[in-house]
């Protein structure tokens, strides 16, 4: 078919793509109070990572000859606020080297929310299409009135019948479930004063979709990695981008796959932003680019986002509880 | 066995809703605004269109469902997945909302995690095999209790749409919407789409069936149902706007009051195909044929012309002899 004479821009959709590594890495996530705690505690956190690092690598290989891997630190700056980049990253990104860990790529948790003054959040949110329990003709429930997203159907609410009495419990259900039922609910926000505050697994999810290639704003990519190259962090988070390039590293921030190596009191986390991304209605464009892409090189992804994440949960090194003074 | 995960699943059949009706406002809206109305995912552009005429379309959300599907022979099939809507605004001044959704020729007899449905919009699976002739019957007939609705999806959206705060909600004139319902049977890409059947039935609903080529979108067969809705609901408010004029008996309103709204916000509104998928553009020979869609805009047009026309003869006489 010939390409038609008259075109008007405005009038057409399209979706820019993204380069994609094979693999996107993240070594580790910590709370303020592992920070807090000093090097030392860095050092053990990242010794531990290594090992799981080479484990990876070497599954990596089975996949490709060549794998392109890029690694990831993600720093908490939108729940608690400490210190300043200017303190805190070199101390990350010496104690990472001395473990014989390179971090190619450094990330804000607040950019989840906003970057670049774009609602990041809040656009994927606008993307979630519940899951519907039997029996869904065609209603919409919305997410957006609750702030709660689960994975069934819940307990209904205790109501008195018009004789007064209570009718009794009845059981929640998963919609999966097989046999039996593991019913979960996540809370995506809370509102503080009027302001939303998005809760650490939907933050999460957003981290996972930026790192899967599959984040876009009209069209554009968003969360662009800028490369830095001084020597010296701000003495501010705002002031740092919200990701950064810390090395020449030819892969590229976002991956075909991710796997994420994080302590395993992480886990009911990684369940709720694994049920979060089980229903996000990815970006369309982004979602056929990356099968194509991927199918291209041999190594197709699996069609549903949320089986594209991979995790590896290992103990904590030391006695973290003590550490955390409870 | 279905197609595989991520792949577009061969569907053997696309139903859709389209309802059309008046936007409530007192002014047609200019491109800008109609994009802002549109705008039902705050990362994803509307596409707007100011070529032959001002068109604005909004991005696709997705509902899904898992219920029975419509059946004319009453048989209970299970599916399970998502169903596309999406709403346009034509001249600032029509809005359409249509739900649809395509179906392949069987599917899983178990209901897949969620995510796999997500990564297939618009698509909705058939527990087992699909019903085809039924479920075609079905939908056009309209859903029953419990069974997949899409009437009530296109109707959510534009209810959605009609309490946005852009809107003043002061209708120009009065009118009512239309639904139509259409159903494509897909048929081997030698073939070329055509039109089977376009009834007009009563209470404002018009079906229609299609056979559409496999290499052709759903989302293609549904503008090309937006586009003949819409000409639809033109032709049926202008001539209804006529027949309820009581124009020409002596108590009845003026001519020009009664005719003013259809000049101001209609006459110009008709342009068939204008934003028609070029591989569909052709059904419509069939109904300028017959019944002849044009035939009677130009006779309806003249008409009211042609009133006016003597209207402005007759003023001045009257004028003068009032004094």
């Amino acid at each position: 078919m010939t390409e038609a004479v008259f075109q008007e821009t405005t009038a057409e959709r399209r979706t820019q793509s993204v380069p994609l590594a094979h693999l996107s890495l993240e070594l580790g996530h910590l709370y303020m109070e592992d920070f807090e705690a000093g090097p030392k505690r860095l050092a053990e956190h990242f010794a531990e990572v290594r090992i799981w690092v080479d484990a990876v690598r070497a599954s990596a290989a089975r996949r490709s000859r060549r794998p392109r891997i890029s690694t990831c630190f993600l720093i908490d700056d939108y729940f608690t606020r400490f210190s300043t980049p200017a303190e805190l990253v070199p101390m990350v990104l010496k104690e990472a080297e001395k473990a014989g860990l390179v971090i190619d790529y450094l990330a804000r948790e607040s950019a989840c929310a906003v970057a670049e003054r774009i609602e990041l959040a809040e656009s994927v949110m606008h993307r979630l299409v519940e899951s519907p329990p039997p029996g869904s003709y065609g209603s919409r429930p919305s997410v957006s009135h609750s702030g709660w997203l689960a994975n069934g159907q819940r307990t209904p609410s205790t109501s008195r019948s018009a004789l007064g009495e209570v009718k009794g419990w009845a059981a929640p259900q998963e919609t999966a479930a097989r046999n039996h039922s593991i019913f979960m609910d996540v809370e995506l926000w809370s509102e503080k004063d009027g302001k939303r505050l998005w809760s650490c697994p939907f933050l999460a999810a957003v981290w996972q979709l930026a790192r899967l290639g599959l984040l876009r704003h009209l069209g554009e990519p968003v969360l662009l990695p800028a490369q830095w190259e001084g020597a010296d962090f701000p003495q501010d988070w705002d002031r740092l981008p919200p990701l950064i390039r810390l090395t020449d590293t030819k892969a590229a921030f976002s991956a075909y796959r991710t796997c994420t190596l994080m302590p395993n009191r992480f886990l009911a986390v990684e369940d709720a932003v694994r049920l979060i991304l089980d229903q996000i209605d990815v970006d369309a464009g982004a979602l056929q680019q990356v099968a194509e892409r991927s199918a291209g090189e041999g190594m197709p992804v699996p069609a549903a986002v949320a089986q594209r994440a991979t995790y590896v949960f290992y103990e904590e090194p030391g006695d973290s509880s003590e550490a955390e003074g409870t | 066995m279905t197609a595989a995960f991520g792949q577009p699943a061969r569907s053997v059949l696309a139903c859709g809703e389209v309802r059309t009706c008046l936007l409530p406002s007192h002014q047609a809206m200019d491109g800008r605004a109609a994009a802002q109305l549109l705008r039902l995912r705050a990362d994803e552009h509307v596409r707007v269109s100011e070529r032959p005429s001002m068109y604005a379309l909004s991005p696709e959300v997705l509902t899904g469902v898992d219920c029975r599907l419509p059946a004319s022979n009453g048989s209970k099939v299970r599916a399970v997945g998502t169903v596309a809507a999406r709403a346009s605004l034509t001249e600032g001044r029509l809005l359409q909302s249509t739900a649809f959704f395509s179906l392949p020729a069987s599917g899983p007899d178990m209901r897949r995690p969620w995510g796999q449905y997500l990564v297939r919009p618009g698509l909705v699976e058939p527990f087992g095999k699909l019903p085809q002739q039924a479920t075609a019957e079905g939908v056009l007939q309209g859903a029953r209790r419990g069974e997949l609705d899409l009437g009530m999806i296109a109707e959510g959206l534009l209810a959605e749409l009609r309490r946005h705060p852009l809107l003043d909600r002061r209708v120009p004139f009065k009118s009512s919407p239309t639904r139509l319902r259409w159903v494509a049977r897909r048929t081997s890409d030698g073939e070329r789409a055509s039109l089977v059947n376009f009834t007009l039935a009563e209470g404002g609903l018009r079906t229609m069936e299609l056979r559409l080529p496999e290499h052709i979108p759903a989302a293609s067969a549904a503008g090309i149902c937006e586009d003949l809705a819409l000409h639809d609901w033109l032709l049926t408010t202008v001539q209804h706007m006529l027949d309820n004029s009581r124009l020409g008996t002596a108590d009845g309103p003026s001519v020009v009051e009664t005719l003013q709204p259809v000049v101001v916000h209609l006459l110009h509104l008709w342009m068939p195909r204008a934003h028609v998928d070029p591989a569909l553009g052709h059904l419509w020979d069939v109904l300028e044929e017959k019944p002849g869609f044009s035939r009677q805009w130009e006779n309806l047009s003249r008409r009211i012309r042609d009133r006016l026309a003597l209207q402005a003869v007759a003023t001045p006489h009257q004028a003068l002899s009032t004094r």
